[in-house]
């Protein structure tokens, strides 16, 4: 898969790569430890969002969470001090990361494009590995995210 | 001097972060209004005056664009400095949201400093 003629997915994946750094230390307080597979099965407890854009490049992009990622970085966001965020809040924060991070993988790939990004939403955690999405996980300490990035074709 | 500042944003959870942010960059905040849309935050403005406004842009029943167009028309709120806060980082929207009178523009991810650095600016004051 291309994202355009000179773009590959090598470029895509460390994009991915970079965005999910730069969000996670700078909004969500956590860091990336190392890289993880991408599990082909979700564990059954998993947290995950997706969201649709269009534009320059049309296409979806989601993350899968850990439920143990996904209460941290909520935590983290929330500056919950006492009590677990609950798991509307934690919804609500692994929403807000996946519009963060598409948003900015999307303007490393093309800055001077145009795209807007529908609104997040969380979905089956099962659903969002789609074969023909570029995709990364990553060790965050408390569990891991994994991140899939898909492009319809071009027209 | 403490600011009178309004956080536009459909997701409470950003709107906190947003706050807990702008205290700790240290920028003086004296009253913060929160809105969910646009409508919400025209609705604010016409019971109490604010001297900042921060400002998402994809949000239900009325979007950032929307509101900033509402402000730029209205007599009273035109001159209410907008920081449009926005996942999109792209040089394209920035231009638009600074076209539509937005007189700064931070994209998220962002750092406290960054936060206030973009405060001062459109307000026009240092912090030394």
């Amino acid at each position: 898969m291309y994202w355009g003629y000179h773009m590959t997915d090598t470029v895509v994946a460390e994009s991915l790569a970079a965005a999910a750094a730069d969000v996670l230390e700078t909004m969500f307080f956590s860091s990336v430890i190392g890289e993880a597979p991408v599990r082909a099965t979700p564990s059954a407890d998993a947290v995950a969002a997706r969201l649709q854009f269009s534009g320059a490049r049309s296409g979806a992009f989601a993350l899968r969470l850990t439920e143990a990622a996904a209460q941290v970085i909520a935590a983290n966001f929330l500056a919950e001090e006492t009590d677990e965020p609950s798991k509307p809040q934690v919804q609500e924060v692994v929403c807000e990361l996946t519009n963060m991070m598409c948003g900015s993988v999307l303007s490393r790939l093309d800055r001077g494009a145009h795209f807007d990004l529908g609104q997040p939403a969380v979905v089956d955690a099962a659903e969002v590995a789609q074969p023909e999405a570029v995709s990364r996980a990553f060790d965050i300490g408390e569990g891991e995210i994994a991140i899939f990035l898909s492009m319809d074709a071009q027209s | 001097m403490a600011y009178r500042v309004m956080i536009v944003d459909d997701s409470p959870s950003m709107r906190a972060f947003v706050r807990r942010v702008i205290d700790l960059s240290g920028f003086q905040v004296d009253t913060c209004l929160n809105a969910g849309n646009g409508a919400q935050g025209l609705a604010l403005l016409a019971q109490q005056a604010v001297d900042i406004i921060l400002t998402d842009i994809n949000m239900p029943e009325m979007n950032g664009e929307e509101f900033l167009r509402r402000l730029e028309e209205h007599d009273r709120y035109r001159a209410i400095p907008v920081v449009v806060i926005s996942t999109d980082a792209t040089e394209n929207r920035m231009q638009r949201m600074i076209q539509l009178g937005a007189k700064g523009y931070l994209s998220k991810p962002f750092s406290p400093e960054a936060l206030r650095g973009e405060l001062e600016r459109v307000l026009g004051v240092s912090h030394d």
